[in-house]
């Protein structure tokens, strides 16, 4: 731990990225490391190759869409400051702390990791979850043990459910008004990011 | 005021019934007692009649000791060869009409809770007895407690207990159950040690170790008592998990504890050595516990897989098997009651796949009846047993105790709370720590520990053990029991929610699990998820498929959730008029058409044609259930109460559906005979769930109708004139036309659009099972090939 403030001159950006995400030195190390350990031809960016050579991902029913999370739109490269700032989402929320009307929303608030998780169901990024997404994401999840009517049935409820002002698709608003009950916080957290 | 009730008509006579009951009871009350006296009486006598009759008989040979003939006893009384198995049938009427006799006094049973009701029936009946008698029955001997009051209770807490909370709170309930524990039984033997030395107290003659004995016996939270509390109240459900899986866990200690000390008081020394080996001794019982019950467990599970064939027994499988498991633990003086707990919790997902509905319905019912009949013998039993004695009143010791116990548990609790948080993703509050440290109620394992102690070692002491014990289980179960309702109410504790979860929730949480494990695995960070992910997938691949028979074990949660949820609106149309008619044996008159005519109008907007015949009360209902059968795979616990059953929302049409599902299988036969190129299989091995996807979701019904970009859902073809049974028959009926048309091929749906890839994908499961054998067709194979998973 002595030599993490010399090796933390190292990370790219590593002052500028504590800040805006909140991880402390030794955890932006510890990601820096697992990085590097990912990016195996050294490049210095992680393409999506790199991602799928993790072994269980290739096993996670939503695997590919995780992996497309780290990848900002019409970039194939994923570099140390974006990988970082997606896995900010994931850490636990803070309780208690008031913020300055002007600092920016962190990215571990409820909001964001709601956000987040949107995008993932809203590959085509306008807005919605549209049915055709949303069954998708079922097809994924359930896999083959489903007939295709009982996937439509689920969908449809899903959105009869959820969708307010009827335009057969899901906003982020009726999204995360549908999982106000969630503890997000639990659910989206991974502990050792703290 | 009985007449005067009367004269009020009707609400007198309903008035009257709780009065009648008590009636009721104090008669029975008086038979026990005077039952007893009775067969002590009539026992000699009847020794002497028939053994004059068979004498008698003898009478021409050596020796007669009477001549004179008596009459062939018409009536004779002879009750002392069924006086144990009568007393046992006597005593557990007793219980069971106390238990519903409290039914009938909803005012008294909301105040106090009914363990302490049945510890006060106890108190009378044993009164009554030892007036009468003088003596009371032994009749909370120790054998009879562990070896047939306790393990119903237990394997009904372990067969039902909700996993996946546990699982998620394991640390911390192991933290609350062995360092709380012992914490307690250190604290509360060396206090009680150092109040012994008082010298006007006459306890000098009890020594360190005798305390610390006393101590651990003292210091277990008793999972009976906490049951019987806790269900009244309704805690939620982090709070009920944490102090039940706490109660259960810390046997293992209070196992070894107690061997410890006792071997220990015995020799009179204690060494390094000896605490080094009673940690280990602790890790052995409790490890090997669990190991011997998921032995036991395994076995059962691999056992039902071939049960099909004999029903009728599969419950007594589960319930012999967990027995044994109980009973080898205690062979080997391991935890008896972890390995109940953990044969029940590992047997369980694979049994019910593999067991009919029936043994299903039978195991939960006679689990449920078995641990109430057991639980209210218990306290029953408590209240004689305190009547019996032996006792002896010492004013230091029995407050120490109680005071020393209070204490230490609320220091043990906050104390152990500060470190947990530290560890925990949802803090516990000040609020929950008071809860479980006020729901920490002794119970009569401790009575029963107390019980078994040495007459001769403990000469002196065993009478003031056993008072204390007994002082410290009526207070906490009546004092804390009586009280932790209303002081819950005031603390406003987070109740259970009666929560809605929608089908939203449902999917988003699942969602979000996958998203956690991907994240966590790209960290490189083994969490909780991840282990949990392995541990399912190893499961699904290996487990599963070793134990469960047949095709089942490839059937996720939220399909077989999804099943029922299906079934529920079957019967639902069908008692609503949609049609009970089944279909005459000719094919003609079922056929496609009067199902296309229903999709040849545009579809309107999904919600209004979704559920097309559901009010808006129906979709509640459907809610409901969906709710309540996911509860086993999510993380939101369902609060179980023991006393009333999960209610299995589609018990009462089963019935019905089954009856009208084998009438349509004998017109299957039929048809078949007609036309005797379809070969389907008849899917003989189907569990219900499977049979109900069969029965109310047939790919081959919809998609043949399937319009472009439109969506029939299920629901639509239950409107339909036909009973959601005759879907099989349709289904049968579609091939054939099918088969009309194209020959042997069987054509995918002609629909188009997007939908199509994952309808084909759809297809390859059904396909698998309705294929003709003879020539699956070009189309068909394709999809074999192609996989589904990228």
């Amino acid at each position: 731990m002595g030599s993490s403030s010399s090796s933390l001159n190292n990370v790219p950006d590593g002052q500028q990225l504590m800040q805006e995400t909140g991880f402390s030195a030794a955890h932006l190390l510890r990601l820096y490391e697992r990085f590097k350990f990912l990016d195996k031809d050294n490049r210095g960016h992680l393409r999506s190759e790199d991602f799928e050579a993790v072994p269980e991902l290739s096993e996670n029913p939503i695997g590919d869409r995780i992996v497309g999370a780290f990848f900002l739109p019409g970039q194939e490269t994923v570099d140390f400051s974006s990988f970082v700032r997606v896995l900010a989402h994931f850490r636990p929320t803070e309780k208690n702390r008031t913020r300055a009307g002007a600092q920016p929303e962190p990215a571990n608030s409820r909001n964001r990791k709601l956000k987040f998780a949107f995008r993932l169901y809203d590959r085509d990024r306008d807005g919605k979850i549209s049915r055709t997404e949303l069954l998708q994401v079922l097809r994924e999840m359930l896999g083959m043990q489903v007939t295709e009517e009982q996937l439509q049935s689920i969908a449809d409820r899903a959105i009869q459910e959820a969708d307010l002002d009827k335009d057969d698709a899901i906003s982020f608003d009726e999204f995360r008004k549908s999982l106000e009950k969630v503890n997000i916080d639990h659910k989206m957290s991974i502990r050792f990011l703290e | 005021m009985f007449w005067r009730r009367a004269a009020h008509g009707r609400v007198g006579f309903r008035r009257s019934l709780p009065e009648l009951g008590l009636l009721l009871l104090a008669t029975l009350v008086l038979l026990e007692g005077s039952v007893l006296p009775l067969g002590a009486a009539s026992s000699p006598e009847t020794g002497i009649t028939p053994g004059a009759g068979v004498s008698h008989g003898h009478a021409d040979k050596n020796h007669s000791e009477t001549k004179h003939k008596k009459p062939f006893p018409v009536l004779g009384l002879n009750y002392d060869s069924v006086k144990t198995p009568f007393e046992i049938s006597l005593w557990v009427l007793l219980a069971s009409l106390m238990k519903l006799g409290f039914h009938l006094l909803p005012r008294v049973s909301s105040i106090v809770p009914e363990s302490c009701l049945l510890i006060v029936v106890g108190l009378l009946v044993g009164g009554g007895i030892k007036l009468i008698r003088e003596e009371v029955p032994p009749v909370l001997d120790t054998k009879l407690f562990f070896y047939c009051l306790l393990p119903p209770i237990i394997l009904d807490a372990g067969y039902f207990l909700p996993i996946r909370p546990f699982m998620e709170n394991l640390g911390t309930i192991l933290m609350f159950a062995v360092v709380g524990t012992l914490w307690n039984a250190f604290f509360v033997g060396g206090f009680l040690f150092a109040v012994c030395q008082i010298p006007h107290a006459s306890l000098s003659h009890i020594g360190l170790l005798p305390c610390l004995l006393f101590g651990s016996i003292i210091s277990a939270v008793d999972p009976v008592a906490v049951l019987a509390v806790f269900e009244e109240i309704h805690i939620n459900e982090l709070l009920h998990i944490l102090v039940f899986g706490e109660s259960l866990l810390n046997d293992a200690v209070t196992v070894v504890l107690y061997h410890l000390f006792e071997e220990f008081s015995e020799a009179g020394t204690v060494t390094v050595l000896d605490g080094f080996l009673g940690v280990i001794s602790f890790l052995v019982v409790a490890l090997g516990g669990v190991l011997v019950g998921a032995f036991y467990g395994f076995v059962a599970a691999l056992t039902s897989r071939f049960t099909y064939h004999i029903r009728v027994i599969e419950p007594l499988f589960v319930f012999v098997y967990s027995y044994m498991a109980y009973l080898s633990a205690e062979v080997f003086h391991l935890s008896g009651i972890m390995a109940l707990i953990a044969c029940g919790a590992v047997m369980r997902p694979y049994v019910e796949a593999n067991i009919s509905h029936k043994s299903h319905t039978t195991i939960k019912y006679f689990l449920k009846m078995w641990s109430s009949v057991s639980e209210t013998l218990i306290f029953i039993f408590l209240g004689v047993a305190t009547v019996e004695g032996p006792h002896q009143w010492n004013w230091v010791f029995v407050t120490a105790t109680v005071i020393l116990c209070l204490v230490s548990r609320v220091i043990g609790v906050v104390g152990l709370t500060f470190v947990i948080n530290k560890f925990r993703m949802v803090n516990l509050t000040t609020k929950d720590q008071f809860i479980i440290a006020y729901g920490g109620l002794r119970g009569a394992i401790a009575f029963s520990l107390g019980f078994l102690l040495d007459i001769e070692h403990f000469k002196d002491m065993r009478e003031i053990f056993l008072t204390a014990i007994i002082t410290v289980v009526f207070f906490t179960v009546f004092v804390q029991g009586m009280t932790i309702k209303p002081l819950v109410e005031l603390l406003a504790v987070k109740k259970k929610q009666e929560a809605k979860r929608s089908i939203n929730e449902e999917i988003h949480t699942q969602f979000l699990d996958h998203l956690l494990t991907g994240i966590e695995d790209i960290c490189g960070h083994y969490g909780h998820h991840h282990w949990k992910d392995k541990l399912n997938r190893f499961n699904k691949k290996y487990v599963k498929g070793f134990l469960i028979a047949g095709e089942r074990s490839k059937e996720p949660q939220l399909i077989a959730f999804y099943h029922k949820l299906e079934m529920k609106q079957a019967i639902q149309l069908v008692e609503s008029g949609g049609g009970s008619k089944l279909p005459s044996a000719m094919p003609s008159t079922v056929s496609m058409q009067n199902i296309q005519p229903k999709n040849q109008p545009p579809p309107p907007k999904p919600t209004e044609r979704a559920l097309p015949q559901l009010t808006k009360g129906r979709e509640e209902e459907i809610r409901k259930i969906l709710r309540s059968n996911l509860q086993r795979t999510r993380q939101r616990l369902h609060s179980y109460n023991r006393h009333t059953l999960v209610a299995d929302p589609d018990e009462e049409g089963f019935q019905d559906i089954i009856l009208k599902k084998q009438k349509m299988m004998e017109l299957d036969r039929k048809i078949k005979e007609m036309a005797n190129y379809l070969s389907v299989p008849s899917h003989p091995k189907d569990s219900p769930t499977m049979s109900r996807a069969r029965l109310a979701s047939d790919p081959q019904a919809y998609n043949i109708k399937l319009p472009a970009g439109g969506v029939p859902t299920i629901q639509v073809d239950l409107a339909s004139p036909q009973s959601p049974d005759s879907v099989n028959l349709l289904d049968e009926i579609g091939k054939a036309e099918q088969k009309e048309d194209s020959g042997l091929m069987m054509k995918p749906p002609e629909s188009n659009g997007p939908e199509k890839a994952g309808e084909k994908d759809g297809w390859r499961d059904q396909q698998k099972l309705t294929r003709c054998l003879s020539d699956p067709g070009p189309g068909a194979e394709e999809d074999e090939d192609e996989p589904f998973l990228p």
